[in-house]
């Protein structure tokens, strides 16, 4: 391998030049319907990918269930309540913005990807007469079956028919290009963004955007604390290539970003301690709420929120005497008492009561459909699940009516993680945003796992879909594209070309750097914070930049790709040390611990970006986004007579 | 057994996730194509691609999904395959 040649064209010194009204940045879920929604409102949409839409993002294998669908015709909550209780459960530190769009827009758009060939209905009448099937809408709905709003979907079939409908709609989708960098009016942090900078990953040919609006549809950063170099694929719950590069060009160019002191103990890592998710027996998500047995093949209980035995499998769907709803299936992001669900009895009850290890996932004695939508739909749709599970679990002869799945540790996260190894999951931080999704640099939009407070499939959906129709809104009052900084793009031309002219045999790898990072930020930012700890951090990962980056080396644009990804990590990482600098106290739902703090007092968000060289902070109220329902309404006049002239026709 | 007469280099992948059946392969290169982290480098004209960067393969099974031809196996590392029992094994310890 060491000799074969590249196989692509050398390209470094030829450069592609677009133009668009809206570029979309990011080909995955987010930014295929920010494309879509944009090009639908006659916009000329751009859509950049470092992979390839058709199947790229962290949705691009597929998806089991849309939550927050509080629109549709079965539900039993609203928009404003579901909302309400996102808001509730982590006191205040979470989007209250981008979640009503997701609940309030979400079954629209779910919609939109059925007219365009996603399946979301049982329409072969598979499950008929299931408890979850709604026999009129052929729907499929998860978790709480009386309130109805999570649905499960055939999410395998979504981003090929999302990157089709782009095609039709004649959005240039532009696959294998990496954005290294925003543009932006005048070329200084804070100014508006006129386009971005990139180049292809097998040719190293430089391509420059120029836009009148842009959508930032990238990922959340990862790989920051978790990196084996052995399976780096392996290292998080989300690919490899999604590591947050928005976060890094944005910080870069004077965005805004909010939450970034958060981080929480690592939940998924396969390279190392936890297994591939949904590929080991478990009783949540996808595997909601599979039996599980012990050792000896003795049944665990399920209680509900107070405790009570629930007594058969069709009680785990519904809400506890007393309550309304609840938020998910399995106590999975530690739910408070009000938005509770079912959930097996604690570990440490259960060894009390002599349940032995191992524990495992025990489809067979539940009731038929229950088990057929577990095995065969659920784990079958969720990404990562079709082929390395479903496939090859079935070819090597697992029987769901005979099997049963060892479950590994004695939580759903399949390991115990040290305090130190951490990951931006359950509503990381990310770009701040304004009611019409756009940052506080001018012309750029945000939505998907890039805003702060993300999570799933539909929030991805929603916002991507919301982002696109405002950009196109901004971007044609634009008069015409603004100039772009010629000197801004000639020194990120220089950057990102830098590595191909540094020595293999002396310099440093992209694996090398990223190890160095990540022991870095176990090392100086772990679970518990003080300022000793984050400013030596800070100092190390300056080090990093000023005398390991310029030894960096790419033998090629893949590597290049790889290593460009790891600077972006390292950016990140010093986001991430301003950030917990910036906050003085401890803050249990940012899971922010300070052992030289000042209490833990309620504290606003606290957000920040840099001007030039210097970081600046400001505080924000956790209510900032108003009243929700009012303030959406007064945003979205246009698309509320859109949809209302809909359903009149 | 036949004794090397000789040796040869070769570094130590820590897994093989992609294996190819060359004989079902056509060569198409959609494999190639699906893949978000282009793992593959494409192979001689007519062949499989080659997994030229295996070991940032997240395991998505997309290259599978989109093979015409099921030439293609994904398979975990032997670490993450995980272990399933007959239900009736763990009653039967129990009883005895």
């Amino acid at each position: 391998m060491s000799d074969m040649k590249w196989p692509y064209p050398a390209r470094v010194d030829q450069t592609c030049r677009m133009d668009a009204d809206v570029l979309v940045l990011g080909g995955g879920i987010a930014g295929c319907m920010a494309a879509i929604s944009a090009a639908r409102r006659g916009a000329k949409v751009v859509l950049v990918d470092k992979g390839a839409a058709r199947r790229s993002g962290a949705g691009g294998s597929g998806c089991d269930h849309w939550e927050s669908a509080a629109t549709n015709p079965c539900s039993g909550v609203t928009p404003e309540e579901l909302v309400q209780a996102m808001l509730d459960d982590n006191d205040g530190y979470n989007n209250g913005i981008s979640h009503y769009i997701e609940c309030r827009e979400g079954w629209d758009h779910l919609q939109e990807i059925e007219k365009m060939g996603g399946k979301i209905r049982d329409t072969e009448d598979e499950f008929k007469g299931a408890a979850f099937r709604d026999e009129k809408t052929k729907l499929m709905f998860a978790y709480d079956y009386q309130n109805k709003f999570t649905i499960r979907i055939w999410g395998t079939t979504f981003k090929p028919t999302m990157e089709k409908e782009c095609r039709r709609l004649g959005v240039q989708i532009v696959d294998r290009v990496m954005i290294t960098s925003l543009l932006t009016e005048g070329g200084g942090t804070g100014g508006r963004c006129v386009g971005a900078a990139g180049f292809h990953c097998r040719t190293g040919e430089f391509y420059v955007f120029s836009c009148r609006a842009a959508v930032m549809a990238m990922s959340r950063p990862a790989r920051v604390w978790l990196f084996s170099s052995a399976h780096p694929g392996l290292c998080e719950f989300r690919p490899l290539s999604t590591i947050g590069d928005g976060h890094a060009m944005g910080w870069r160019a004077g965005a805004e970003f909010n939450m970034m002191e958060k981080s929480v103990r690592a939940e998924f890592s396969s390279a190392g301690r936890s297994f591939p998710p949904y590929s080991a027996g478990n009783n949540h998500n996808t595997w909601y709420p599979a039996t599980l047995i012990d050792a000896g093949g003795r049944e665990i209980p399920y209680a509900d929120r107070d405790g009570n035995i629930l007594k058969d499998v069709a009680q785990r769907f519904v809400p506890a005497q007393g309550q309304s709803y609840f938020l998910k299936g399995g106590n999975i992001e530690r739910a408070k008492y009000a938005y509770d669900g079912p959930e097996t009895l604690p570990y440490e009850k259960l060894k009390e009561l002599g349940y032995k290890l191992p524990f495992y996932a025990d489809l067979s004695s539940m009731p038929e459909l229950e088990r057929k939508v577990i095995w065969g739909m659920m784990v079958g749709q969720e990404g990562k699940t079709n082929v390395p599970v479903y496939k090859n679990f079935t070819e090597a002869g697992f029987d769901p009516e005979k099997h049963v799945l060892q479950c590994y540790g004695v939580g759903w996260t399949s390991a115990e993680f040290l305090p130190q190894e951490r990951q931006l999951f359950g509503l990381p931080g990310g770009f701040m945003n304004d009611w019409d999704l756009m940052t506080n640099l001018p012309g750029l939009f945000v939505a998907g796992d890039a805003l702060f407070s993300s999570n799933c499939f539909g929030h991805a959906a929603s916002t991507g879909a919301y982002a696109g129709r405002k950009a196109a809104t901004y971007a044609a009052k634009e008069p015409e594209n603004r100039p772009l900084h010629q000197p801004q793009i000639d020194a990120e031309r220089r950057r990102v070309y830098a590595p191909l002219a540094a020595s293999p045999e002396t310099g440093v790898s992209w694996k090398e750097l990223n190890e160095a990072v990540a022991k870095a930020m176990q090392n100086y930012c772990g679970e518990q914070k003080r300022d000793e700890l984050l400013l030596s951090g800070v100092e190390l990962l300056e080090r990093y930049e000023k005398e390991i980056v310029p030894q960096a080396y790419a033998s090629n644009p893949h590597e290049l790709m790889r290593l460009l990804e790891v600077f972006d990590i390292l950016t990140v990482a010093q986001l991430i040390l301003q950030s917990c600098l910036a906050r003085r106290q401890s803050c249990e739902k940012l899971e922010f611990f300070r052992t030289d703090g000042d209490g833990n007092a309620p504290a606003p968000f606290i957000c920040i970006r840099r001007e030039g060289d210097r970081v600046l902070t400001r505080e924000v109220p956790l209510d900032y986004a108003g009243d929700i329902r009012e303030n959406y309404e007064k945003h979205n006049q246009d698309y509320i007579a859109e949809k209302a002239k809909e359903a009149q026709a | 057994m036949n004794e090397p007469r000789e040796f040869q280099f070769r570094q130590t992948p820590p897994a093989r996730p992609i294996r190819f059946d060359g004989d079902a392969c056509i060569g198409c290169n959609r494999c190639l194509e699906a893949c978000m982290i282009d793992v593959f480098l494409p192979g001689e004209k007519g062949k499989h691609p080659v997994a030229a960067y295996p070991d940032e393969c997240w395991y998505c099974g997309c290259c599978v999904m989109e093979c015409p031809t099921g030439a293609i196996h994904l398979q975990h590392p032997l670490m993450n395959q995980t272990r399933w029992v007959e239900k009736a094994s763990l009653l039967k310890k129990r009883e005895a």
